[in-house]
């Protein structure tokens, strides 16, 4: 039997259990990858067993944010743009026993967010981070992102992109990071088990999906609308580790690696580290 | 929690009495980025805040520091920041936050000689407007405090603590190189004569608790809650309703406006706080604050050895500014003699505006790096008093 | 497998339509209050009830109750 259903009585049993009813349907654009993503967090919100009272959603500005705040029925702190790594370092220094899941975007965090990103996996902060790669600056209509592919016209690049993109796992793997990932929109399972890898492992955890943008990227790089052509124009310019290890570097130009990059369980972050230096130096 | 508090008769410098006045206060949570002249304030709370079981981070950026105290504070902990100049500029966006959110914190200015990076390790005051008018947007009501002296650097840290949980908002504690860096005798009395105010906690269930008060603008000792407090708070930077759901509804923007300005400015007879001196006889009238507020009111000093009938008048709270204060002064003098260590006039601007015309406003203005000599400003008083 | 799609959520963007292993779903002339064409499940003996289509969905619009018996320890474990 099949119905389509009204929907004052109809409801999802993870928007039942986590979301707020009245913030739904989410902003997202038909087709946004990003909806996908946080379908996978909730997944992985609710294997984990994590509540509203125990777990906070952090934000910053752009498609990633906005789509996102105030949508967890718990607390939602939506930071300004690039800052979300500096208020989930003040949120999770005062509060470590919470769980933070910080959602993010190619701008807010590779571009003004650079630096707090940087430290935030150089102390190795125990907050998951979920970076939504859209390759486009997508709330404010369009623009060159610091992830745009060599070549793209944007609104701000209309004679085509002459900047390489930013690999930021590489990045956060340099910095620190204890567990680092990248996925594509549509790995679905593998979203939501990196999330709770990245949930149960003490240390920075920074998980980029790489995901379509239908409405600008789309139409301003791609030059279509069909979220399903974006999607398979992403699935074309990724490898997964396992297969670029068969590829000469010759091959593997252009090409974006997906995978597990680094899952590291014993490079303690600044949250443990303060715990112990307050054991030491605390009189009162 | 400890209070922290260790009383005593102490020779610090002004930075450090912040230090104790903000750990009096019940402050927990510090992050800062090291800028000359407000260092010694960072590096103190390095030392006492661990001992106290308090978070102290310095912080990649002077951004990063105001987002975290904000977020600190969202947390539930009282958060402190302090900076100077060039630092204040990068933080007017965090700032902004904190104004919309009804986040209360303090943040420190410690000015210097500018514009720009100007002289790092000497005194000016030219931060006047930009703490109250330089977070983007307007639309609020912003309070700051001014020390003269190491003594009051403790007193008014307090002070601010205690004026942030009460209006919900960050407030400046507005002070310079010369009372930063001076050291002089502080005085902490005991723990139980100090007032400390707690932060606001709902005593309502969470669907009858409004976040953000916008039916009631004036509202003051509202409550705060922290994240895992089962309130489901929302905390973004956008104007947004009184759930905090981000709104472009011309009504919510004008409520939210009118809240964040009203409950500021309909309780001026709590946030008026000024020092007199002199003034019962006085035909003119020296006014001045922060660094320069000493030699002024040795200068004035020195004119009625003179035989002239000079006053005192220093605002310490100076936003919101005593309007009506500096209009009783106005209408009892003939002339008043504004100093201040910058060039462009900002203390003098607002004394004119507040004066309504009623005595002459003159100006003493200097680019800093010193303060001014009492022997400079009594010159300039037996100059104009012809 | 006992589909229904959430009319109000549905955004029309084709993911159950493009992605379902068994080509379920069409594209039904239904149209919500916002305008999107809705999907139909047109096929739905096809189904295998490998959830995807709920998965896939980013606007929550699926609701999938799986009838048949072997698929139960499965859904205790994934809600």
């Amino acid at each position: 039997m099949s119905t389509v259903g009204d929907t004052l009585n109809l409801i999802h049993p993870l928007v039942a259990k986590y979301l707020r009813r009245e913030r739904m349907p989410h902003m997202a654009c038909p087709g946004c990858g990003i909806g996908q993503v946080v379908h996978a967090t909730l997944m992985a919100v609710d294997e984990l067993g994590l509540t509203p009272k125990d777990t906070v959603w952090v934000q910053g500005v752009g498609c990633s944010s906005r789509i996102t705040y105030s949508t967890w029925v718990g607390d939602n702190v939506d930071a300004h743009h690039g800052r979300m790594f500096a208020v989930a370092t003040g949120l999770k220094m005062s509060r470590p026993d919470m769980n933070f899941i910080c959602f993010t975007g190619d701008g807010d965090c590779g571009a003004i967010g650079g630096n707090h990103f940087i430290h935030a996996c150089r102390r190795n902060l125990d907050v998951t981070a979920i970076l939504f790669n859209n390759g486009i600056y997508g709330m404010t209509g369009g623009q060159v992102a610091p992830t745009s592919p060599l070549g793209a016209v944007t609104t701000t690049t209309p004679y085509g992109n002459i900047e390489d993109p930013f690999d930021m796992c590489k990045m956060a793997v340099a910095a620190g990071a204890s567990y680092v990932a990248r996925w594509r929109s549509t790995d679905f399972r593998q979203i939501a088990n990196s999330v709770k890898k990245g949930v149960q492992t003490k240390g920075l955890a920074f998980i980029e999906v790489l995901l379509q943008c239908p409405t600008n990227f789309g139409r301003y790089v791609l030059k279509t609308s069909n979220p399903q052509e974006v999607v398979k124009w992403i699935k074309e310019q990724t490898i997964s580790l396992k297969d670029a290890e068969k590829l000469s570097p010759e091959e593997m130009k252009g090409k974006i690696l997906y995978g597990e990059f680094i899952h590291q369980t014993d490079r303690t972050g600044i949250v443990e580290r303060y715990q112990q230096f307050l054991k030491q130096h605390q009189k009162e | 929690m400890s209070s922290g508090v260790k009383p005593g008769r102490y020779f610090v410098q002004g930075d450090e009495a912040i230090a104790e006045g903000a750990i009096a206060a019940g402050c927990r949570f510090f992050a800062g980025y090291p800028i000359t002249p407000s260092s010694e304030t960072s590096e103190t709370m390095a030392r006492r805040l661990p001992e106290v079981g308090g978070v102290c981070l310095q912080m990649e950026d002077e951004l990063a520091s105001i987002h975290c105290i904000g977020a600190a504070s969202v947390a539930g902990m009282k958060a402190l920041t302090v900076s100077s100049g060039p630092g204040i500029s990068l933080k007017l966006e965090g700032l902004g936050w904190g104004i919309k959110n009804e986040i209360p914190y303090v943040v420190v200015d410690v000015q210097r000689a500018g514009p720009s990076n100007g002289v790092a390790t000497r005194v000016a005051q030219g931060d006047l407007y930009t703490v109250r008018y330089g977070s983007a947007g307007g639309n609020c009501a912003l309070i700051a405090l001014s020390p003269k002296s190491t003594q009051e650097a403790f007193d008014l840290t307090i002070e601010c603590f205690n004026l942030a949980e009460i209006f919900r908002c960050p407030v400046f504690l507005l002070t310079d190189e010369t009372v930063g860096h001076t050291r002089e005798l502080l005085v902490i009395p005991e723990e139980s004569e100090l007032k400390i105010v707690k932060r606001f906690k709902p005593t309502v269930p969470p669907e009858k608790f409004s976040m953000y008060p916008l039916e009631t603008p004036e509202a003051i000792n509202y409550p705060f809650p922290s994240i895992g407090e089962g309130y489901g708070i929302c905390v973004s930077p956008y104007t947004h309703n009184s759930k905090g759901y981000a709104s472009t509804a011309q009504d919510v923007q004008e409520k939210m406006a009118k809240r964040l300005v009203y409950k500021v400015t309909a309780h001026l007879d709590m946030l008026t706080r000024v020092e007199s001196q002199m003034m019962a006889d006085a035909e003119f009238a020296v006014v001045a604050y922060g660094g320069d507020a000493r030699p002024a009111l040795a200068a004035v000093e020195m004119a009625r050895a003179q035989g002239l009938k000079v006053g005192f008048f220093r605002p310490i709270i100076v936003w919101p500014f005593p309007d009506g204060e500096v209009l009783k002064v106005a209408e009892k003098v003939k002339k008043i003699l504004v100093c201040e260590l910058n060039i462009d006039g900002q203390l003098v601007r607002e004394v004119e505006r507040a004066s309504k015309g009623k005595a002459e406003v003159y100006h003493f203005g200097s680019g800093g790096v010193e303060p001014h000599l009492p022997s400079q400003i009594f010159n300039e008083l037996r100059r104009l008093f012809k | 497998m006992a589909i229904t799609i959430i009319k109000d959520f549905c955004k029309g963007c084709g993911f159950c339509i493009s992605y379902c292993p068994k080509k379920v779903y069409d594209l039904s002339n239904e149209m919500n209050k916002k305008g999107y064409r809705l999907p139909r499940p047109a096929r739905i003996e096809d189904c295998t009830e490998c959830g995807l289509c709920d998965m896939y969905c980013p606007d929550f619009a699926i609701l999938l109750e799986k009838t048949k018996k072997k698929e139960k320890s499965k859904e205790k474990e994934g809600r």
